[in-house]
């Protein structure tokens, strides 16, 4: 086990930069999601920590060691690819001992080890099998499996669980969890999928453009989305964006919307009067009601059941808002439907740059 | 109008054996000219070239055709030349599919490489396998020729050859100027298919290997080999069997000289049957030939399958 320090790490495949100066501090232990949409280099940036692509600039450390030079198998690290990477043609035990018979690991321990590992994964009846006579599931496991054998210093995960159906990715994230939680391995796990690394990650990193947004808990980075992108990447449905104007009037503040409505805003948002903003809301954080009328009035547009609540669809002076209500009230489409923004649930960043407005 | 339902289904009865005799029948028709053509073009004189191994077949003599049982095999048995030609087929085969199945491996090796022109190296590369095999071997034949060809004095210079002479005339290492165009020759093949095989290869299967620690030879034994292992039992079945039948180099080279020493099966064949005439004893010769070589085809896919199925 080990930390892993990014220093000012940039990429460039010739001229393209892929990867501007990411600095990032994993402690010892810690599981570290990198999440952000395709192509924002988030897996570059994975595999550079693993040694398979080079550093432009910057240094990688692992347990406080410059690796920039040091070849794949040196690092002590250990990976798990999206596509699993078995071995086809050697027997899931052999592709669990294969690292290990490289070091020369004695027999008697590799079986001990193996066999220890396989009951963890519950993989023991499948030790003799050829890894395409296996599930997606079993597969993956076998490939978690081939990590966890040699006790490396830090697991590498590449999105290990895009390949599977939604069934077997929500039962996985667990098993991923609870070995974390067993073994303590420092872990970097990169994903696309935002439910997984809201529920997997000690800590969050957000990466769009080859530049890190931000990084946090998974509640920081929801509750305080640092600009426009982590707000309307990080959670689903997404958040709501409007437009409007930042008026400031002594010790109040309001945002007059494009549709010239007037939203109240809480007092110590910074920032400067007639600056343009983007303000955000998350669809749970919606107050309607349908029985009282309010000043705010919609007509539902589409509503999206979920089971666990409803998704609705406001059509309303600004553009269409979603709303998300736990309880289970029938909302006819076309029934005039009140609702409120409450100023305390209010993102509000500059339109320009994006940035969070300070409050 | 109420008893048409039963006449109808009188005669369908009647006519239904004929009618399923029929649907049995299509499928045979549809498939009858490709078969009529094959067994015409291809089985039908296969049968009676194999038939002419049992019969006294001589071109310039109008009285032979009669069956003579198995003397052709008799005579081939205590026929000297004949066995010269199978261990000469033996040498020939065995040393140029080792030496084009090893060179063609490294060669596809490092295309399999990326580096700056490698598009033109691999067009440039593949172009022996475009070149005439009598062309070829009539170049080769001059290469070695010391009057006009360079390589009997770079050989005497390197101290391979002890004077700047001709080895196609050298009875004990003539069968080697073939060869040595037929590896030529014949490297494409193998560098071609490998290096599809090679880039089949998924990626992340190294990268997860050189995490796992292994190094360059340990990836090419343990992943790089396996994943080619069904390919190079193909290729290596192919190309034996072809070169062991390929006279064309040697006629054009040696011509089977001197004194028999570059002779291999095929030519030897060739040799029986158009220039001594004599098909019925060449017509044997080409039987045990085709023996011997569908054994070890046999061989070759039991072992591939079993490769496969492991």
């Amino acid at each position: 086990m080990a930390s892993i320090d990014i220093q000012g790490v940039g990429k460039s495949y010739g001229t393209v930069p892929v990867l501007h100066n990411v600095d990032l501090s994993i402690q010892d232990g810690e599981f570290v999601v990198l999440v952000g949409p395709s192509g924002c280099g988030k897996s570059t940036l994975l595999r550079m920590v693993a040694g398979l692509e080079g550093i432009t600039r910057g240094d990688i450390l692992i347990g406080g060691k410059v690796v920039n030079e040091l070849a794949p198998k040196d690092r002590d690290i250990a990976m798990v690819f999206q596509s699993y990477a078995l071995y086809p043609h050697m027997t899931v035990r052999d592709n669990m001992s294969y690292s290990l018979k490289l070091r020369g690991t004695p027999s008697e321990r590799m079986s001990h080890v193996i066999s220890a590992a396989a009951s963890k994964l519950g993989l023991e009846s499948f030790l003799d099998r050829k890894p395409r006579t296996l599930s997606g599931g079993q597969r993956q496991r076998v490939a978690m499996g081939r990590s966890i054998v040699r006790k490396p210093k830090a697991f590498l995960f590449d999105e290990p669980l895009s390949n599977l159906d939604a069934r077997l990715r929500e039962q996985m994230r667990v098993e991923i969890k609870k070995l974390h939680r067993e073994l303590g391995t420092t872990s970097i796990y990169v994903t696309h999928d935002q439910v997984e690394a809201m529920t997997l990650a000690d800590r969050i990193v957000a990466m769009n453009g080859g530049a890190v947004q931000q990084v946090g808990t998974p509640l920081d980075l929801y509750e305080r989305p640092t600009n426009l992108f982590v707000a309307s990447f990080i959670g689903s449905p997404a958040i709501n964006i409007l437009d409007g104007i930042l008026r400031c009037d002594g010790e109040n503040r309001h945002i007059i919307l494009e549709s010239e409505e007037q939203l109240p805003a809480l007092a110590r948002i910074q920032g400067r009067d007639g600056q343009a903003v983007k303000v955000g809301i998350r669809p749970e954080d919606v107050q309607v009601s349908i029985q009282n009328a309010g000043s705010r009035m919609g007509q539902v547009e589409l509503v999206e059941p979920m089971g666990l609540g409803t998704i609705l669809h406001i059509g309303t002076v600004h553009r269409t808002l979603k709303a998300f209500v736990l309880e289970r009230a029938d909302y006819p489409i076309g029934s005039n439907i009140a609702y409120s923004l409450p100023a305390d649930r209010l993102h509000i960043f500059d339109a320009r740059t994006g940035q969070r407005i300070a409050d | 109008m109420s008893t048409m339902p039963l006449y109808e289904d009188a005669a369908d009865q009647q006519r239904a054996p004929l009618r399923r005799f029929r649907a049995g029948l299509e499928p045979y028709l549809y498939i009858a000219p490709s078969v009529i053509l094959i067994a015409t073009i291809m089985l039908v004189p296969l049968i009676i070239g194999l038939s002419y191994a049992f019969r006294d077949m001589q071109l310039i003599n109008p009285f032979s055709g009669g069956f003579v049982g198995l003397e052709h095999f008799r005579n081939l048995w205590m026929d000297a030349a004949f066995w010269l030609a199978m261990k000469n087929t033996l040498v020939w085969t065995l040393a140029s599919v080792a030496l084009q199945f090893s060179l063609g491996l490294v060669l596809a090796l490092l295309l399999n490489n990326p580096f700056p022109g490698r598009g033109i190296v691999q067009a440039l590369v593949f172009l022996p396998w475009a070149v005439p095999t009598f062309l070829s071997g009539l170049n080769w034949a001059w290469l070695f020729n010391p009057v006009v060809g360079p390589l009997p004095h770079w050989m005497a210079a390197l101290g391979i050859l002890p004077a700047p002479e001709n080895i196609l005339s050298d009875p004990n290492v003539a069968i080697w100027g073939p060869i040595i165009a037929n590896v030529w020759w014949g490297i494409p093949f193998f560098a071609i298919t490998l290096l599809a095989a090679l880039q089949s290869i998924p990626q992340d299967i190294y990268e997860a290997a050189a995490i796992d620690g292994a190094g360059s030879w340990r990836r090419f034994i343990d992943i790089t080999l396996p994943f080619l292992a069904p390919t190079i039992a193909i290729t290596v079945m192919l190309r034996t069997v072809w070169i062991a039948n390929f006279a064309d180099l040697i006629i054009v080279m040696t011509n089977g000289g001197p004194a028999d020493q570059t002779q291999i099966v095929s030519s030897y064949i060739f040799t029986q049957a158009f220039r001594r005439l004599d098909f019925g004893y060449a017509s044997a010769i080409a039987m045990v030939l085709l023996v011997l070589l569908m054994a070890y085809s046999f061989a070759i896919i039991l072992m591939r399958q079993s490769l496969l199925r492991r």
